[in-house]
């Protein structure tokens, strides 16, 4: 086929965007994240509220929801990878695109596009809200801080939205990949961070959390926020490329 | 009798019911170990505060595994085969055979009781040993009252988890809500800090039939609020609620929408 390199990039991610947005149960996960994440932001206000005024800064409780607000996006990246694999929507696309890695790569790039607004627009929200609620009675905090918190929060969440995609890319089954990402991310993680403390901070949740979470002084061995989304990305990428290397060597 | 042959048979072909088997089994003993290895040394000498729920937090934690498997028995009826195959549905198969939607449904929840009692029994049998073979004679002794509640609790989060796909069909949802729900990050325990109502939730109330540390209010997971029994009263009335309305929908719903 005589199409132009540039023109094919463009042409694959318009189809991989064009079928990210037509799958309704993302637009439902993204709807159910915002509206859960706002009723988490009232409980983890309400609770700062009733605790000691002015001890807590806005940005820890409208980012505590962050926890629970993680299994949204991992979601969404297993349900972009998996949808391809139920009613075999894969035969068709691989026969329409037969560069297998570059399909495969341009929809981790579409799915970043969808997800970098979504996750800048529910964690701001959940910021937004408690701020609204506890102007009076928190710390005041620069606008710059706030920025760089957000940017840190949109990140960890994306990098953990594509790190589910690979997965589900490698293991082809949405509920597999669910009981294993949240298994991780809610049970094994919160369990063995203590017997394993030495070592947790290399962890992908672990390290992503120091890229949001604003540093205190009376925690050892914090990494930086650079530090960790290094590590966050580190793990994302080798999840990505074993994805890759798999699915150009199996039989769709 | 047939159909239930039948249910056990579909359950046990499914690949991922393995992975269900196997955390239910072994996730309990593995967090039970750790959480011992955790505060061996003061179990030991006698200080530990926590001494009373010692194994208990591992089988509050595995109950993971029945959740899997309440969803599994559900959403794999569910699944839309490849459009190769016919791009059917297994419930379609499965209601021709047993026209009887109640007999179904019947088959269905006792069979996924059945499992989950089995489930629950190897786990309490595995995370008692290795509390006897970690802690010698410093181990408690498991109390025959509690260990029945952590059957019933078992048993009822399965049957929540069934009844609660049954309503949605699919089974993302359900597994996500219910998987965190069991986890250290509940959202019950967070909602049980804004109100009181919250410690009406399944999850929370059923967890009162084993784990019971202090009538202090410290805002963990391990507070009491209820008796054992009431904690299972409220646990089962739960199930029967989620019951009675996914009866009705299941009973009223057009399979093929």
């Amino acid at each position: 086929m005589s199409v132009s390199s540039s023109r094919k990039i463009t042409q694959i991610l318009g189809a991989e965007l064009d079928k990210l947005v037509t799958l309704p149960l993302i637009w439902l996960t993204l709807i159910g994240t915002f509206i859960l994440n706002l009723a988490l932001s009232a409980a983890f206000t309400s609770v700062g509220l009733q605790g000691v005024a002015g001890a807590q800064s806005i940005l820890n409780i409208g980012l505590a929801s962050m926890g629970y607000l993680q299994a949204g996006f991992i979601i969404l990246g297993i349900l972009a990878t998996c949808s391809e694999y139920t009613g075999g929507q894969i035969q068709t696309t691989l026969t329409a695109i037969p560069w297998r890695g570059f399909q495969l790569s341009t929809k981790y790039l579409a799915l970043a596009i969808i997800t970098i607004p979504a996750a800048l627009i529910i964690a701001a929200s959940g910021v937004l809200y408690t701020f609204i609620m506890m102007r009076d009675t928190a710390v005041v905090i620069e606008i710059d801080t706030m920025i760089k918190t957000l940017v840190g929060a949109t990140g960890y969440l994306t990098l953990t939205t594509l790190l589910s995609a690979g997965i589900g890319a490698i293991l082809r089954r949405t509920t597999p990949a669910l009981i294993v990402l949240l298994g991780y991310y809610f049970i094994v993680s919160p369990l063995t961070r203590v017997p394993l403390s030495s070592i947790k901070n290399y962890f992908p949740d672990t390290a992503g959390y120091y890229m949001y979470m604003p540093s205190s002084t009376n925690e050892i061995n914090v990494l930086t926020p650079m530090q960790g989304t290094g590590i966050l990305m580190l793990w994302t990428l080798i999840f990505i490329t074993v994805a890759i290397v798999f699915y150009r060597k199996r039989d769709a | 009798m047939r159909a239930f042959n039948a249910e056990l048979s579909k359950l046990f072909s499914l690949p991922s019911i393995w992975l269900a088997f196997l955390i239910g089994a072994f996730a309990p003993v593995v967090f039970a170990t750790l959480d011992i290895i955790a505060q061996k040394e003061e179990i030991i000498a006698g200080v530990s505060s926590r001494l009373s729920q010692v194994g208990y937090t591992g089988l509050a934690f595995g109950v993971q595994g029945v959740i899997i498997l309440g969803v599994l028995a559900v959403s794999s009826e569910y699944l839309t085969e490849s459009s190769e195959s016919g791009g059917g549905q297994q419930i379609t198969t499965s209601l021709t055979i047993v026209s009887s939607r109640l007999h179904f449904l019947l088959a269905k929840v006792s069979a996924v009781t059945v499992i989950s009692i089995l489930l629950c029994i190897v786990a309490i049998m595995t995370t008692v040993s290795v509390t006897h073979l970690i802690l010698g004679e410093y181990a408690p002794a498991f109390e025959w009252s509690r260990l029945i509640g952590v059957v019933c609790y078992w048993t009822f989060t399965a049957l929540l988890a069934l009844g609660f796909t049954l309503l949605t069909k699919n089974g993302i949802i359900p597994l996500a809500v219910l998987m965190i729900n069991s986890s250290v990050v509940s959202f019950s325990v967070l909602f049980s800090r804004v109100t009181k109502l919250a410690f009406y939730l399944p999850d929370r109330a059923g967890i009162d039939m084993f784990m019971f540390t202090s009538d202090t209010f410290s805002g963990s997971i391990f507070d009491r609020f209820h008796t054992p029994f009431t904690g299972g009263l409220v646990m089962f009335a739960w199930v029967v609620v989620i019951f009675i309305v996914a009866a009705i929908v299941f009973y009223r719903r057009d399979i093929a929408s």
